[in-house]
């Protein structure tokens, strides 16, 4: 019974009732007094600090060693991760590169909604990943773009950079003959230095760098994508470049000035129509040799 | 492997050290009577929960802990006498006791001294662990991993042979 409440005592669970039970007896007195006594003791003082110093100059020690096996498996994980992420680095950076052949369009959309229309023999390239921070693909070839409202959008050739906000227009940069044909909106472009701004209705030619004719264009799209192409007073050599892109076929020009100018279109469906289109205004004959020769000769 | 907050967390490691490295401290003390010793037994038993701190889940660190030093303390040979200090007593009480009641008391003070050092390490550790430190039986059973009976038994063998010795010297 007392052996109990001796062990309550200890416990810090005892009554005040049962503690004068307990006091009853001497030799629990004694318990009760060697008990109390030893309470009031204290071990030596533990420096906490320290051991706590020593231990992270020890730990920081311990966690540079890593077991062979666990290493490797690291090494593992960490080599197959940054092949995963050189990957995704490559697919996501990769530049988006579209081609269209001789005698052949394509339409394209970009990231932003805005349309490219390529025509023949042309090329764009631009980046998906930034294109939302930096709209600017380039160009080479011809292409009409109908640019979405939004941030800068440039066009960047060899010739020169063509920049608006929202807007629809021509580009075509071949070889030194770069003409840019504004549809809508407000079209800006930089060459050699120089910068023109190009309303809407409003087309410039520049030919190795140099503004050789500005005029106003009443369609509301290039005719090259009416399946037809325009010319103004253009040199016949620009004509037949570009009659052999839109039929893939090689025109040989048995005249004496290629210079001759031509004003009118031809058309991209019918080889027998364009040629007469062109060469009757001109008084000048053509033979279709075969399937992919054509020969352009004076009467 | 179900990942779970273990103690390589340094969070988790620092504040099972907060917590737990006096009591270990004093539990080693206890049992060798060396201060140093037990300091040293504390960071052995910290650097080995370090080292291991992958495989042993945060609940079982205690008794990770109390198992390595104990462990430890078995394999190191040097004990010496348990000195203990004691607390200040404070307090107006005091003022009222006659000279002679406080040397009496002194006198029974140091003989208790002696007689603690003369108890088994078992005995002395659990008896030292619920008075000095305050911890009920059921805690000490646990990190003695004995039963609760067994550290009944350990409280009253204790207090029997404290008292013969006080007798006695």
């Amino acid at each position: 019974m007392n052996e109990k409440l001796l062990h309550k005592f200890l416990n810090n669970e005892i009554s005040d009732a049962e503690m004068e039970t307990l006091q009853a007896t001497d030799m629990y007195r004694d318990y009760l007094k060697i008990a109390s006594t030893t309470s009031t003791m204290q071990t030596p003082a533990f420096n906490r600090e320290r051991v706590w110093q020593k231990l992270n100059e020890n730990t920081k020690k311990q966690t540079k060693i890593i077991s062979l096996p666990l290493l490797r498996s690291i090494i593992q994980y960490a080599a197959i991760f940054a092949l995963l992420f050189a990957g995704y680095l490559y697919v996501t950076h990769l530049d988006v590169s579209v081609t269209s052949h001789v005698a052949e369009k394509k339409n394209l959309t970009l990231p932003d909604n805005s349309e490219v229309v390529l025509n023949a023999d042309s090329k764009v390239i631009y980046n998906k990943k930034s294109w939302n921070k930096k709209r600017s693909l380039s160009l080479k070839g011809e292409a009409f773009f109908k640019v979405a409202k939004g941030k800068k959008f440039d066009v960047v050739t060899d010739q020169g950079i063509v920049s608006v906000m929202g807007t629809q227009f021509n580009v075509q940069s071949r070889e030194n003959h770069f003409h840019i044909a504004c549809y809508e909106g407000l079209v800006r472009v930089t060459f050699d230095k120089q910068e023109i701004q190009l309303p809407a209705g409003n087309s410039v030619i520049i030919e190795n760098g140099v503004v050789i004719a500005q005029q106003n264009i009443s369609a509301t799209q290039p005719g090259w994508m009416l399946n037809e192409s325009a010319f103004e007073n253009s040199p016949l050599i620009t004509i037949v470049e570009e009659l052999q892109r839109q039929y893939d076929i090689e025109v040989v020009l048995k005249i004496r000035d290629k210079n001759i100018l031509f004003t009118g279109t031809f058309t991209h469906t019918n080889l027998e129509a364009a040629l007469k289109t062109i060469c009757v205004p001109l008084q000048l004959k053509y033979s279709i040799d075969d399937k992919r020769g054509v020969t352009i000769y004076e009467d | 492997m179900i990942e779970e907050d273990n103690v390589c967390k340094d969070s988790i490691y620092n504040k099972l050290f907060q917590n737990l490295s006096t009591s270990i401290y004093n539990f080693i003390y206890f049992k060798c009577g060396d201060s140093s010793q037990a300091e040293d037994l504390v960071q052995e038993a910290f650097i080995k929960l370090w080292e291991n701190c992958a495989k042993v889940p945060q609940a079982k660190a205690k008794s990770f802990l109390y198992t390595v030093c104990n462990n430890s303390f078995l394999n190191e040979i040097a004990h010496k006498k348990v000195v203990l200090n004691y607390a200040e007593k404070t307090g107006p009480s005091i003022n009222k006791q006659t000279p002679e009641y406080l040397l009496e008391e002194k006198e029974f003070e140091k003989k208790l001294q002696k007689a603690l050092a003369n108890l088994t390490e078992g005995q002395r550790t659990a008896f030292l662990m619920n008075r000095i430190e305050g911890k009920k039986y059921r805690e000490i059973a646990e990190i003695l991993d004995i039963s609760v009976k067994a550290v009944e038994k350990r409280m009253s063998q204790a207090l029997e042979s404290l008292r013969k010795e006080i007798k006695n010297i």
